[in-house]
């Protein structure tokens, strides 16, 4: 089974992405509710997956997409975005995003998107 | 698409957090208005909320909630990344807060289950306008960034994406982004992925055209292209020099008029040297002017790092850890109950009549140590419970605002001890009378500025609110320095709706101002939008007092006036006056008993219907007998040898009859079982408790025993 971490600022989000997640399959092993969290929490977790929201305080989920991939360079982090964050996309995946999904989004989208990268 | 509206507790959660994050953005809009400028950071919150709610509220399709959010968040992109000079804050921020407004008045819909109908195109129409307007106040200048980087196989390959996976040019970007591990040399079409909104509907209606130089084999280079994401189909084959030189058929071109040159994509051989993120030079290219429009914005390096800054924050090996969890009233309200149950068990317990005359010394000392315990339980569960006055008085803000606006006058809003605690069952039942006090400082209170600075008064009204605690009461003060109350109109006023009742020369001032508070009395004769709506300061008096606190109030003329609310820390637990009826037990809130005495038939007056009244002071009361009206049997039924306690609510007051007093105590208030509610509407009764020896006495319900005499 997949293990996931879950990083969006949105409590909402959160459980949204969770509840798809593990409807389908997946393992949710921790959520994280900024950049800084993220990386803690990718470190201690070693999840096999990342979701990452673009747009959070303190830290971006761009910003942690860079650090995590410092950390583990073969780290699969998708990005969930929000339609018009094309250039933020961009840089994330100049910066080492596997994939990412368009808010709102579809659940088998989402699947769709986390089994390919699982299975890469 | 998953039904995630249908689901409570994702709405719950939905509902909960977008309400948090309408609060915050108020408070953002309202110090900005106060500033009268949209700092960095504000702009950047706002943002971060609006692109939260629009995200939240598309997932769960309150689709005008998503599409002014979108429009909002367009609004202060541009704001952050233009950083245009601010002359409009204020009709900013009226805008946003109509939107604001309408976000809420959604919510409540959605909470309610009611259709969620509202329709934001107006708003959204006004955003959009906004924002064109500032577009065109402000000179836009255009950057362009092209990827312009430099062999053996070659290949054409055609990729169509899955139907609705969005983003279809980012996607096709990506593809050409993970091509650089394999090929030395790309070719696409369309080109302007990035900047071209238009591209999107390209790759949708004919795919997303790929020509590349590779060192690869043909299988190696089709295995990478079919782990693309939403890959639908994908047309590949090996093509010669000529057709790769030849780039794309020119028909393909004609979705744009402008001429468009091929572009290259050419790595560079970095990707030899260099693992993770390579940086692709920009080549300057001169693009046509209907694409430049939209460019401009997005072509900005975005700064997220700029957004809100936590001091623990800034250390990243600090971790922030989650030190606050959300649980639901209804669990804290049970846990309370249970609480309370514990403390009466245990006085159950140690108070037990079998225990009586025995020699225990280690079980008392154990039951020293219980009793410990669970006071400190009780105090937890109670402060557990307590939260900050804050949101209610920032939400004050927000009205002296709006309020000063339509009338005209300036006014400050000095917010004080905001940190003071209060039980949330009280936050909820105070916010609406505390906000009349507001509204009526504001509009009755404070001059206007001329006839202020004619008084030698600062231009400047000020209404001050403070809370601060005062032994088991939180004192809520709502000041402002206007005029003041009026006696002379305030005695006119009471004497022409008839609610004097004692001789006007020994009123007190107190006693006059009180007059405020009487069902009935409304000093301004011009009823104006905000105060007085039909509302009087009796509602307040009447709320204030449900919750077992009262209002006095102080005033000065010209030098302004000073409503005081002492309100009980928590509503769970209340002083109460124990009396005895036959076998029963009843308990009476202390707050509202007046005095306690004992009568004599001749004191009786009796009217023809057989009701019995008392004349005490020259004031004629009813009287209640507590026995008769519970129908309750003893042995007390002479008036003499029983007591009257006189009680008092909304300035109205009776008297009761029971057969003695048992004396005063805390008391945990629990309300009346359901099945009991559900059979019969027991009138004059509030709630049970529990007493010590575990017999249940009855809350007498004031209010209610007034109203039926």
């Amino acid at each position: 089974m997949k293990r996931v971490l879950i990083v969006d600022d949105a409590a909402f989000m959160r459980l949204a992405i969770k509840t798809i997640l593990e409807k389908n399959g997946f393992e949710v092993v921790g959520e994280a509710k900024n950049g800084i969290e993220g990386i803690q929490k990718f470190k201690e977790l070693q999840p096999d997956i990342v979701t990452m929201d673009i747009t959070m305080p303190d830290m971006s989920g761009i910003e942690a997409l860079k650090a995590i991939h410092a950390i583990s360079p073969n780290a699969n982090v998708v990005m969930l975005s929000a339609m018009g964050q094309e250039v933020m996309v961009k840089e994330a995946i100049m910066s080492g995003a596997k994939s990412f999904v368009v808010k709102p989004f579809k659940e088998e989208h989402l699947i769709k998107t986390l089994e390919k990268i699982a299975n890469s | 698409m998953t039904d995630f509206n249908t689901n409570d507790t994702m709405v719950e959660m939905f509902l909960f957090e977008t309400a948090q994050l309408l609060e915050q953005l108020e408070q953002v809009i309202l110090s900005s208005d106060m500033n009268n400028y949209y700092s960095e950071e504000n702009i950047n919150e706002v943002f971060r909320i609006m692109h939260t709610i629009k995200g939240s509220s598309a997932m769960m399709m309150y689709n005008e909630i998503s599409v002014l959010s979108h429009a909002i968040e367009d609004l202060f992109f541009y704001l952050r990344e233009e950083n245009p000079e601010q002359n409009f804050c204020s009709s900013l921020n009226d805008l946003i807060l109509d939107c604001v407004d309408f976000i809420k008045v959604e919510l409540e819909k959605i909470r309610n289950h009611d259709d969620v109908d509202g329709d934001a195109t107006n708003l959204v129409n006004k955003i959009k306008d906004f924002l064109s307007e500032l577009k065109k106040n402000s000179g836009s200048n255009v950057s362009n960034e092209h990827y312009e980087v430099e062999k053996v196989n070659l290949f054409k390959a055609v990729i169509f994406f899955e139907e609705g996976c969005e983003m279809e040019n980012i996607r096709a970007y990506s593809v050409i982004h993970n091509l650089k591990k394999v090929a030395s040399k790309v070719i696409y079409y369309p080109q302007n992925i990035l900047d071209d909104d238009g591209s999107v509907e390209v790759i949708r209606r004919e795919g997303f055209k790929i020509h590349l130089k590779t060192d690869k084999t043909k299988d190696e280079v089709y295995n990478h292209l079919m782990d693309t994401v939403f890959l639908r189909e994908l047309e590949f084959a090996e093509i010669d020099e000529e057709t790769f030189s030849e780039g794309f058929d020119k028909e393909v071109f004609d979705y744009s008029s402008s001429e468009i040159s091929l572009q290259d994509a050419n790595y560079e051989e970095e990707n030899n040297n260099q693992e993770g993120n390579i940086l692709h030079k920009p080549d300057e290219n001169v693009k046509d002017s209907q694409e430049e429009e939209k460019l401009h914005t997005d072509m900005r390096k975005i700064n997220l790092e700029e957004e809100k800054k936590q001091p623990n924050a800034e250390n990243h090996n600090v971790m922030p850890t989650q030190n606050i969890i959300s649980v639901s009233v209804a669990k804290l309200d049970k846990l309370m109950d249970l609480v309370g149950e514990l403390v009466i068990a245990e006085a159950m317990v140690l108070q037990n009549p079998d225990l009586e005359g025995l020699e225990l010394d280690n079980f008392q000392k154990s039951a020293r140590q219980l009793s410990k315990i669970t006071d400190e339980i009780q105090d937890m569960v109670m402060s557990v419970r307590m939260i900050p006055l804050s949101a209610t008085f920032q939400r004050m803000n927000r009205i002296v605002r709006d309020m000063c606006r339509k009338l005209n006058k300036e006014i400050q809003l000095e917010i004080k001890g905001e940190e003071t605690e209060v039980d949330k069952n009280i936050i909820e039942r105070i916010t609406d009378p505390l906000m009349h006090l507001v509204r009526n400082a504001v509009d009755h209170g404070i001059e206007t500025a001329d006839e202020r600075q004619l008084k030698g008064k600062p231009k400047h009204g000020t209404i001050t609110l403070e809370a601060k605690n005062v032994s088991s009461d939180v004192h809520i003060i709502v000041r402002d320095d206007g005029r003041g109350l009026d006696k002379n109109k305030i005695l006119r006023k009471a004497r022409q709706n008839g609610l004097i009742t004692m001789d006007e020369a020994d009123m007190s001032d107190s006693e006059i101002y009180k007059l405020v508070l009487l069902p009935g009395f409304s000093t301004n004769e011009n009823v104006t939008e905000f105060s007085g709506r039909g509302v009087g300061m009796d509602v307040v008096a009447k709320n204030i007092e449900s919750i077992g606190g009262s209002i006095s109030i102080q005033s000065e003329e010209n030098k302004g006036t000073q409503m005081t609310l002492k309100i009980p820390l928590t509503l769970a637990i209340i002083d109460g006056m124990n009396l005895k009826v036959g076998k029963s037990t009843f308990t009476i809130p202390t707050i509202t008993i007046k005095e306690s005495f004992r009568t004599n038939k001749e004191s009786i007056i009796v009217d023809p219907d057989g009701n019995e009244m008392i004349m005490v002071r020259g004031e004629c009361y009813p009287i209640i007998r507590l026995n008769e009206f519970f129908k309750v049997e003893t042995d007390v039924t002479d008036i003499s040898d029983g007591i009257i306690t006189m009680v008092s609510q909304d300035g109205n007051a009776i008297c009761v009859f029971a057969d003695r007093l048992l004396g005063q105590q805390q008391v945990v208030v629990k309300s009346l079982p359901e099945y009991i509610k559900r059979f019969k509407h027991i009138k004059g009764i509030a709630g049970c408790t529990l007493l010590g020896d575990g017999s249940i006495s009855l809350i007498l319900d004031i209010a209610s025993l007034i109203h039926i005499k």
